[in-house]
């Protein structure tokens, strides 16, 4: 059951392209080709501008919410190459950094687990990606992978904070040896997954294909504690996948066709729970899928299969209703 | 890419060496001189055909010519185009086109080559077979066309159609699937010119358009058959090298010029046929080519005679983008079909390029030889990257890192209309945009920008189950809630589960528990009458007892003692001489047994317990075990030795005589042998031994072994016992139920996260364990919180974050004057709290005397936020909300240790003299030391009352260790702490109200005593001199006194006892508030109304008066007492003494 709980008129002039909830579900953020970036207050079924952030000069495409123990961070990017970094200061909200290491439109951001640090990972048409640290002092160490997606990559996603193995075995105290580990989508059809070596190197670690043409977003889905990775990725080709990874090493990933819709498919995006995914394509459509077979505790089966269920169609009509 | 294979693996760090350029505009080369067509849209992978073009100037004047099929592989960063198959041909081609039709054909390549020859040939190639490497390639030709066949086009609509144009004003419509015959699109347009192009329209599907070189475009109506319109500037110097309909629009086309001298493209509205709609003077010379993207209507791309590409919107004439080329003439430019930013164009200089229009660097890497000389860096950070660049050390292989500029505006294919995105608390933002037709373009309709967030729920049984939970605890309604889930049990096992738990919140719950199990009092007892009728029937019973106590009176009358050598004669002299011992051996080898027992008894402890041990070695009776254990106490042999079969009996006789503070360790036993040694059935069945023990932990983790699923609604199974049983636990034990062991904190975040996933943020809230440290909960926690729109939890008493903050550049530390930012505390000073919450429970259970004379207006609970959760179930230990808050040490000097974390859970929802909160509290059977087991029968002569005593005497000094024991928590509440000073008058030992023993004298001794326990105040023994009760006060302590008096001695069952106990002692309160004298004449005089109508038995009417008491005076001034005072004359009106 989807119920409208609030409507909320951005005043964008032209289309949005993004709209993300902060960590609270309490903030949104959204993002248009008019350049700007607005932020709403939502609480309580209510829409008060909070701010309207000028900077970009081209669309902005996505907008990210850093991990609320940093503070109030917001990522954006943009066609006009830039990452802009913004946080809010006093109340207020301002730029705090720009990143203009890529040489075309920067179409995905997405922020790591808070647990590595304040880390954004930013997708390119310049085929790009790269990645931004902050090091303390207003300093971002940036690194860079070059042609991870020939004529572009089109999204990034980190996996889940996973300590590999056992969590009783990690020393107390001590920092747990996170496996850094993202995955991106582009243009030239392919789903990477990304891996941080021991040097800090960014290296390809796996090459997921089965999409037919350009890889539009992938979603790599939340740890609800299973041993089980799951990605959900969609495509221009109208299909969306989701893998699974139940292996240790985490290399043996197989493909699920959850369903190949008649026209292109935008975005996925898990629920918090991992067990719904709603999917937004072409026609202005969003379908919710919900995996009724979802298990709660890791004692279940670890193959699970995906019995597609469509929960519920939203139609946005040539008048933007549904 | 030609050698660069440092760009393949793509792991350049940090440091990235600035030869390599981040990417390329132009993608992939092949050094050819022809035409080009790439793959329809359909096909994957994406290939290009190239043919040999008739053009051809090459330097060897060859005359081969030859149709070769490149595959387009992005994966591979080398320029090289991937070679699939290579057919020499015969022809040279004016034209090459890949219609989609005929697909799925067989293999990866499907649909149909279509070329245009030199001498008015059309050729059929299948591609499938070329890639595959047949000789027959060729599907059909036909030479029909006059001259050189320069425009082919396919119809979108109808693939097996295709358009062909040649000299002559020859124009022919092929059938695919009959290709002999061609058809006319009507009558040839005159004077005779050749075609140079020709396109089917892209919305109506009959609708053909053609072109000449001198300047003249038709369009025709193949269902009409002859031409509708013509278009044309009357300038004459149009030489129409390029025609395209609009993708969109079904009355637009552009027409492209390959004069220098008018180097224009015109957009045509045909409904506007006069002039030009747009003319683009963007090329300085003729135009060559023209290709409108069909992804996006706004890129026209463009070559000419000027040696540009250029990217134009031609709806506003813009041009968007200009590709970097080299110096040479381009004669073909083709839009890849399925990847909408790819293009390839074909130069002269023998050469076809395949470009992203998306941008990025233009070194090639031929470009980068060209320019390997000629610069270096001129900016020592070029990629903004904040890190300058090491010194370059081999500047020869620097190129100058030239950046393309993407396209002014981003492509139709790159911006997102539509999107949906989970956030927390199952929230779902979505966002459309409205599909604009380009010819509104101009006056853009008010569009309305909006985004959705919905709620998205999909548990809804789940949800309206846990709601419904929920409201049990804050109603208290557990015993129908039981009820009703023991109507709809599905399974047998199910409804004893809930069965147990009912008898929890019931009166007498062992001996509920033990009918249960199958053992009925009333049963038995009528079960044993039969059975001892059976054996004599009750008249000869009765007349035994006549006989007996006939004789009784006889035995003060003279009597032979024998002293002969028989048995009876040693046994006589034994005893005259006062040797117990030989006496009962004799006897015991004499097999009289029952004379044997009497004897020792009479002999002392130790010869009982002997000759006991004798007389079981002796017996060897089936149940003799179980009498061994029962008359020895040894509850934790049968427990441990009995056969699992017999549980329900082991259970039983645990529920009978065990003591309580080893009841719980017991039933635990049992249950643990169940789980580990069982069958699958009797694993379950350890469930009841949990839910007899209380171990809330122990059920969970049996419960999660035994049920498969952890759907939510299995969830919500486990959650519902769980959540009854720990209600039952605080209500009867008061012990341990405050500690969240790590499996049940485990399953109530797990719960808790799938409710806040259900959007009942509220009821998550309610449900997340409030004394765990638990990172995950205490993240949780302060999401949930949050996300309900209030401030961080304990936000104004201190502030907490469960999580390290962490400084962004420039940011301040502490919360700004965003309301949202919370201030930076250690991490570590978050977890003391949720500590205290054990202490507070202990304390408030142990000291029921310890009511607090302050107003629970001065509690923390009512500082917290504007919206408290709901009065949900908290996981405090605190058996009752309204209790809780009334036992909550609101004195200022202890306010430091007592502040919630977050909005206090115990917050009394009822009032605090809610009568069944009262009721509640002497249930707590945290009392080992003072609960009376089972009277051994070691004294059945003796007198037992005395034993007794002197067994509580013995206890009493240890009464208060079982506080201390608890010493790792900070103890401020503890009864020594002296919070009240001189308003409590603990009851010392000697100073016993009567009925404090009196209750231990109910149960026979070695009887079953199960609940009955007593209360002894744990208080220090100090004695305390008090001022007298003025006389004219006297009448009220005396008359509720005896009215607690006969109410006890006409209650029967041992809870009313308990109570009513409770009740004498808390009136204490009363009595010394009366020595004080601080109590208004208002109350006075109200309670002297009361005690008259307890004179009368009119207890209603005392009732009544008590309520006006209540409601009129103050809270403090009447809450240590009023309450008990209730419930004496609410008992006294039951029980109508």
């Amino acid at each position: 059951m989807v119920s409208v709980i609030n409507t909320v008129d951005t005043s964008h002039e032209d289309m949005i392209h993004d709209a993300q909830m902060d960590y609270y579900g309490t903030r949104l953020a959204t993002c248009s080709s008019d350049r700007s970036v607005k932020i709403f207050d939502v609480r309580n079924g209510g829409q008060i501008l909070i701010a309207d952030l000028r900077g970009h000069e081209g669309p902005v495409w996505q907008v990210a919410w850093a991990h609320p123990m940093y503070g109030n961070v917001l990522a954006s990017c943009s066609y006009d190459r830039k990452v802009i970094i913004w946080k809010e200061e006093n109340g207020t909200w301002e730029k705090t950094h720009e990143h203009t290491g890529h040489d075309s439109s920067v179409n995905s951001v997405c922020w790591a687990p808070h647990d590595y640090g304040l880390i954004l990972a930013c997708g390119s048409s310049d085929g790009a990606i790269s990645l931004l640290t902050y090091t303390g002092l207003g300093q971002w160490e940036v690194k860079k992978i070059n042609n991870a997606h020939t004529i572009g990559c089109n999204a990034v996603s980190w996996a889940p904070a996973v300590v590999p193995g056992s969590l009783i075995d990690q020393p107390s105290g001590q920092k747990p040896n996170y496996i850094k580990k993202f995955a991106s989508g582009g243009c030239d059809n392919l789903i990477k997954l990304w891996k941080e070596e021991e040097d800090g190197q960014w290296k390809e670690e796996q090459k997921l294909e089965a999409h037919s043409d350009w890889v539009r977003d992938v979603a790599w889905a939340p740890s609800i504690g299973l041993p089980t990775s799951t990605i959900a990725s969609c495509s221009q080709d109208g299909r969306v996948f989701i893998w699974t990874c139940d292996d240790a090493s985490g290399n043996a990933w197989s493909p699920k066709l959850l369903h190949k819709f008649n026209d292109v498919v935008w975005h996925v995006s898990w629920s918090i729970t991992a067990n719904i995914l709603a999917v937004s394509g072409g026609d202005n459509k969003v379908e919710i899928f919900q995996n009724k077979k979802f298990k709660y505790t890791w004692r279940e089966s670890l193959s699970y299969i995906w019995p597609k269920f469509l929960l519920e169609t939203l139609f946005y009509n040539q008048k933007g209703s549904a | 890419m030609l050698g660069e294979s440092d760009e393949r693996g793509a792991t350049v760090g940090r440091n990235w060496s600035p030869g390599v350029p981040a990417s390329r505009m132009k993608l992939k080369e092949i050094d050819r001189t022809a035409m080009q067509a790439w793959s329809p849209a359909q096909n994957h992978p994406i290939y290009l055909a190239t043919g040999t073009s008739a053009q051809q100037l090459d330097a060897t004047f060859s005359t081969s010519a030859s149709l070769e099929i490149f595959e387009l592989d992005l994966s591979d960063p080398s320029l090289d185009m991937k070679s699939c198959a290579t057919f020499s041909s015969s022809h040279r081609y004016h034209k090459l086109i890949w219609g989609p039709h005929k697909m799925d054909s067989k293999g990866d390549v499907s649909g149909v080559l279509i070329a245009g020859g030199e001498n008015g040939n059309i050729i059929l190639y299948d591609p499938s077979k070329i890639i595959a490497g047949d000789k027959e390639v060729v599907i059909a030709q036909n030479d029909k066309h006059t001259g050189p066949v320069r425009a082919l086009d396919v119809n979108i609509f109808q693939t097996n159609l295709v358009a062909s144009g040649a000299n002559e004003s020859e124009i022919y419509i092929w059938d695919l699937n009959n290709f002999a015959t061609p058809m006319t699109p009507g009558a040839k347009t005159q004077p005779p010119e050749d075609i140079s192009c020709i396109a089917w329209n892209r919305q109506v599907q009959h609708i053909l358009a053609s072109a000449n070189p001198s300047g003249r475009a038709t369009v025709w109506d193949l269902r009409k058959n002859e031409p509708i319109i013509k278009v044309s500037d009357h300038s004459n110097r149009m030489h129409c090298s390029g025609l395209a309909w609009h993708p969109d629009v079904a009355t637009q086309m552009v027409l492209a010029s390959e004069d220098d001298r008018l180097p224009v493209i015109q957009m045509w509205d045909l409904r506007f046929a006069s002039s030009p709609l747009r003319v683009l003077e963007n090329h300085a010379r003729g135009i060559l080519a023209i290709a409108w993207s069909m992804a996006d209507p706004e890129l026209l791309l463009s070559c000419g005679k000027d040696a540009k590409i250029l990217c134009s919107n031609p709806n506003t004439g813009e041009v968007l983008y200009e590709l970097p080329t080299n110096t040479q003439w381009c004669f073909d430019i083709q839009w890849c079909p399925r990847n909408p930013a790819v293009l390839s164009a074909a130069s002269f200089d023998g050469r076809i390029s395949v470009y992203s229009i998306m941008g990025g660097s233009a070194d090639g890497l031929r470009q980068k030889q060209v320019d390997k000389l000629s610069s270096s860096f001129g900016n020592l950070d070029p990629f903004g990257t904040g890190q300058p660049l090491p010194p370059l050390q081999i500047p020869q292989q620097t190129a100058q890192h030239r950046i393309v500029l993407p396209l002014k505006k981003p492509p139709k294919w790159v911006r997102r209309p539509v999107g949906a995105s989970f956030s927390f608390g199952g929230k779902l933002v979505t966002f459309a945009s409205v599909r604009t037709q380009p010819q509104q373009g101009a006056e853009q309709q008010l569009q309305q920008h909006h985004v959705r967030i919905s709620q998205v729920v999909t548990e809804e049984e789940f949800l309206s189950r846990s709601a419904q939970l929920q409201q049990v605890v804050q109603s208290q309604g557990f015993v129908s809630y039981c009820q009703k889930k023991i109507d709809a049990s599905q399974t047998e096992f199910e409804k004893n589960v809930w069965s147990f738990l009912k008898v929890n919140f019931e009166d007498d719950s062992r001996g509920k528990y033990l009918e249960l199990l199958g053992y009925r009092k009333e049963d038995l007892g009528k079960k044993i009458a039969s059975a001892l009728n059976k054996v004599d029937g009750p008249d000869v019973r009765i007349k035994e007892e006549k006989q007996e106590s006939e004789f009784l009176p006889s035995a003060g009358g003279t009597f032979n003692i024998s002293i002969s050598g028989d048995i009876d004669g040693l046994i006589t002299q034994a005893l005259l001489t006062g040797n117990f011992e030989s006496a009962v051996d004799l006897c015991l080898h004499d097999n009289r047994m029952a004379d044997a027992i009497i004897l020792a008894i009479a002999g002392g402890q130790e010869l009982l317990a002997q000759t006991q041990k004798k007389y079981f070695a002796k017996s060897q009776s089936k149940i003799t075990r179980l009498i061994t254990a029962v008359v020895m106490k040894n509850w934790k042999e049968i427990v441990e030795s009995c056969d699992l079969k017999n549980w329900r009996e082991a259970l039983a006789a645990v529920l009978t005589y065990a003591k309580p503070d080893e009841f719980s360790a017991l039933c635990d036993l049992l249950g643990t042998r169940l789980e580990s040694e069982g069958d699958s059935l009797l694993q379950t069945q350890a469930c009841l031994c949990y839910i007899c023990a209380g171990n809330v932990e122990k059920l969970v983790a049996c419960w999660t072994k035994a049920q498969d699923g952890s759907n939510p609604l299995s969830l919500q199974d486990l959650i519902e016992k769980v959540v009854i049983l720990r209600k039952a636990v605080q209500l009867t034990q008061a012990m341990d139920t405050n500690t969240v062991g790590v499996l049940l904190a485990e399953k109530m975040s797990q719960y808790a996260n799938l409710l806040a996933a259900q959007g009942s943020i509220a009821a998550a809230l309610a449900f997340l364990p409030d004394n765990t440290n638990q990172p995950n909960i205490v993240q949780l926690r302060d999401r949930l919180c949050r996300a309900q729109g209030n401030p961080a939890p304990g936000q104004q008493e201190s502030p907490k974050i469960p999580y390290e903050r962490q400084q962004l550049p420039k940011g301040r530390p502490g919360p700004v004057a965003g309301h949202t930012q919370m201030p930076r505390v250690p991490a570590q000073q978050y977890y003391p709290h949720v500590r205290i919450a054990p202490t507070v429970t202990t304390w408030s259970n142990k000291t029921p005397t310890a009511l607090p004379s302050h107003p629970p207006a001065a509690s923390p609970s009512d500082t917290q936020g504007e919206n408290p959760p709901p009065p949900g179930f908290i996981m405090h230990g605190n058996v009752n909300p309204n209790v809780a808050t009334a036992q909550l040490p609101t004195s200022p000097g202890h306010m430091h240790t007592q502040v919630p974390p977050y909005p206090q859970p115990q917050r009394s929802q009822n009032g605090w003299n809610d009568p069944p909160a009262l009721n509640r509290v002497p249930k707590k059977k945290k009392m080992p030391e003072n609960f009376m087991p089972p009277v051994p029968i070691t004294s059945p002569i003796m007198n037992p009352l005395g034993d007794h005593q002197s067994q509580m005497l013995q206890q009493q000094p240890s009464a208060p260790v079982p506080l201390s024991s608890q010493a790792s928590f900070p103890q401020p509440h503890l009864p020594g702490g002296q919070p009240f000073h001189g308003i409590q008058q603990p009851l010392s030992q000697p100073g016993m109200p009567p009925s404090f023993s009196k209750p231990n004298i109910e149960g026979a001794p070695g009887a079953p005593i199960g609940n009955t326990m007593q209360h002894v105040q744990s208080l220090p023994t100090e004695k305390i001199t008090k001022k007298p009760i003025p006389d004219e006060h006297l009448i009220l302590k005396t008359t509720f006194e005896d009215l607690i008096q006969r109410c006890l001695s006409s209650a029967t069952d041992p809870q009313t006892k308990r109570k009513l106990d409770d009740a004498s002692k808390r009136l204490e309160f009363l009595y010394d508030k009366l020595r004080e004298q601080t109590l208004s004449p208002t109350i006075i005089s109200g309670l002297h109304n009361i005690a008259r109508s307890i004179e009368t038995r009119n207890y209603s009417e005392g009732l009544t008066i008590h309520t006006h008491i209540v409601s009129t005076s103050n809270f403090s001034e009447t809450s240590a007492f009023m309450p008990v005072l209730k419930v004496v004359l609410t008992q006294a009106n039951k029980l109508g003494v």
